[in-house]
């Protein structure tokens, strides 16, 4: 055994060690009382796995010209002592991250094999411009945690599809715990497009951190399907002044679950954050939409808005929404509200009275409700007209729609 | 010489809304492009006749037949009702959040292709049809790609009507205060795109309270509803005693009719 096996394994020694003392996530979790996720064996793989080659899922493809002059990419091998302390570089460590998805982070140090790190930034010299990326990752392994750290250089304007699609139905299961760290120097911008389709038997959990600096804009549009599992957890910290984020997260529970998280810091004056999700379930789905967001002292002059809505479409799902703020400051403005309700019945009327029949009229209305949430989060961002184009949210309220009612898996 | 059968045949039709009848026993035809004004108070159950004609779920049949060209409309589900060829405006249409404008018009007019037996329209005939109709409505192009009715004004979504009657062409129209929120313009406008679907055989049911729209839409019958039923039948004239007196009528022309 070498001197780089050693560390890393030491460090996965360690977090195992810090897992079996401190126990995995339980019910009695604020953040995952209504969907505990399934024990840890399922989030830590096999010990031989962690013996093999170390692969990335991760395909990066630039969109637009210079685009590759722009972007530094780095695929890191997290069992090379160097390159694991170069990806790891400035991440909190998971103790640092003291919230009820502690152990999730810490499963990922125990597992993590290989990671991502991206720079975008334009050279010294060069004129500013949008930078236009898509990142799509596969699983590699049975049980995996993938990393993905992207650093926005300040005053850099980035695009970023980043999909995570499954589509061969047979294909193994897996359970994978991924974490995105994300930082925008100032004056950065980042719209980011997620799309999460897992198939019926995955174990998803999905953990993205974003800081944000002085005047920086993060904007996210998360479509994501349901699975056995399947948590989207993101952690926004404004820290600095009028830096401003905002999230739709469109939830296609269909039958099955999922379990969305938003955790919003504003630690400075004149932030701002808008947290909105729209949660379509049916059968025995069951759904959650927890937001939380907290002013810290000092926030003056901040802004908050949360809006979550919950529409059963069919059978007898369970929704839970989860509205929170905690104000720490006097002078902000705060807003939120939980909307748990069928499709609008003016609506469907009007449609089915220019002919449409009760199905068509509610795959239309459905259609453009969760088109019109993704639209508040990226306004008309390019990047979101070209993949509705697609049509994949066609596809899979269509295929919602058809799936049986069944129990959740 | 025969007279051609009614397009639309109301028989003694019955309405409540709640607990409350609105619709005390309406009956009234309509012939295959002709137009009648329908005129009366506030809550005398104008609308109510067009929403249950159009199948609204709220609004319930009691008792009475409506036969649409020898079919019963009452027994077809609302999309069946609009595929057989009635088309009923809203007073208020409703937004419907996030479906653009130009997708719900041509899901709803390849609809009723289909039902006809023709074929759908694809997306690039249809919007050349679409922005000539606009154009011709008064209509800006721009709110084709907007989401149907939303952030419109109320002269908007009243001229989006004509948009999808213009495009549609049904059969029967009822226009429920097709005029409201309309300029000068827009007026105009309606009158024009009636004159050339009746010249095409659409009839029209026409409930306006404005003399002016009315003398331009030359009806072929006038009649006043009160108390859920039609009190008074009449002709142009009686649109122009309603102007000049309002809907109180001396006990002795109200007893006179059948």
């Amino acid at each position: 055994m070498n001197h780089a096996e050693t560390g890393h394994l030491a460090d996965h020694r360690a977090a195992r060690a810090h897992l079996q003392q401190q126990g995995w996530i339980t019910r009695r979790s604020e953040a995952f009382q209504h969907l505990p996720p399934p024990a840890l064996e399922h989030w830590l793989g096999s010990t031989d796995a962690t013996a093999g080659p170390p692969a990335s899922g991760w395909t990066l493809h630039p969109l637009d010209g210079d685009a590759a002059a722009r972007v530094q990419a780095r695929w890191l091998d997290a069992h090379d002592p160097a390159q694991r302390a170069e990806l790891l570089a400035g991440l909190p460590a998971p103790g640092a991250d003291t919230d009820d998805a502690a152990p999730f982070a810490w499963a990922h140090r125990a597992l993590c094999r290989q990671g991502l790190r991206l720079h975008v930034g334009a050279p010294a010299g060069t004129a500013p411009r949008t930078v236009h990326l898509a990142l799509h990752h596969q699983p590699q392994d049975a049980a995996e945690a993938p990393l993905l750290v992207l650093d926005v250089a300040p005053g850099t304007h980035c695009l970023l599809l980043e999909t995570h699609e499954r589509t061969a139905p047979d294909a193994p299961a897996t359970a994978q715990n991924l974490h995105i760290h994300i930082h925008l120097g100032a004056g950065a911008h980042l719209q980011h497009l997620r799309v999460v389709a897992p198939l019926a038997h995955d174990l998803v959990a999905h953990h993205v951190h974003a800081t944000l600096a002085p005047q920086a804009r993060y904007a996210q549009a998360l479509a994501a399907t349901g699975s056995a599992y399947h948590l989207q957890r993101s952690h926004f910290t404004l820290q600095g002044m009028g830096a401003r984020a905002r999230q739709a997260a469109l939830l296609l529970a269909g039958a099955q679950q999922l379990d969305h998280q938003a955790r919003t810091d504003l630690q400075a004056a004149q932030a701002a954050s808008q947290v909105e999700s729209l949660a379509l379930a049916q059968g025995g789905a069951r759904a959650v939409s927890n937001a939380y967001t907290r002013i810290a002292p000092g926030a003056d002059g901040a802004d908050v808005r949360q809006r979550l809505t919950g529409i059963p479409l069919a059978g007898h799902p369970r929704l839970v929404l989860r509205p929170h703020l905690e104000i720490l400051h006097d002078n902000v403005q705060a807003a939120h509200g939980a909307t748990w309700g069928a499709l609008p019945e003016e609506a469907l009327f009007y449609a089915a009275q220019r002919g449409l029949d009760d199905a068509r009229a509610r795959a239309l209305i459905t259609e453009g409700m969760a088109r019109a949430v993704l639209e508040r989060a990226l306004d008309d961002s390019p990047l979101l007209a070209e993949w509705l184009e697609g049509g994949w949210l066609a596809r899979q309220l269509e295929r919602q729609a058809q799936a049986p009612l069944g129990d959740t898996v | 010489m025969t007279t051609p059968s009614p397009l639309l045949q109301v028989r003694d039709l019955h309405v409540a809304v709640g607990e409350r009848t609105v619709l005390r026993g309406v009956s009234c035809d309509v012939q295959p492009g002709s137009l009648a004004v329908l005129m009366g108070a506030n809550g005398s159950g104008k609308s109510t006749l067009g929403m249950a004609l159009a199948g609204h779920p709220r609004y319930r049949v009691t008792g009475g037949q409506a036969l649409l060209a020898g079919q019963d409309l009452l027994a077809l589900p609302a999309h069946e009702r609009a595929r057989a060829g009635l088309f009923v405006s809203f007073q208020a249409p409703p937004d419907v959040p996030g479906v653009k404008n130009n997708l719900f018009i041509r899901t709803a007019l390849n609809a009723v292709h289909e039902a006809r037996g023709q074929p759908p329209l694809d997306a690039f005939d249809f919007l050349a049809s679409a922005r000539q109709a606009a154009g011709t409505l008064g209509l800006p192009e721009t709110l084709l790609a907007r989401p149907v009715n939303e952030g419109f004004s109320g002269g908007e979504r009243k001229r989006n009507e004509l948009l999808q009657l213009a495009l549609l062409q049904p059969r029967l129209a009822l226009l429920d205060e097709i005029d409201s929120g309309l300029d000068v313009d827009g007026v105009r406008a309606v009158v024009g795109l009636v004159q050339r679907l009746r010249a095409q055989g659409t009839a029209f049911i026409v409930v306006s309270h404005y003399l002016t729209l009315i003398e331009q839409l030359q009806p072929d019958a006038v009649l006043r509803l009160d108390q859920g039923r039609v009190a008074e039948t009449g002709g142009l004239e009686l649109a122009r005693t309603i102007a000049r007196t309002g809907f109180a009528r001396p006990a002795a022309v109200a007893e006179a009719q059948p």
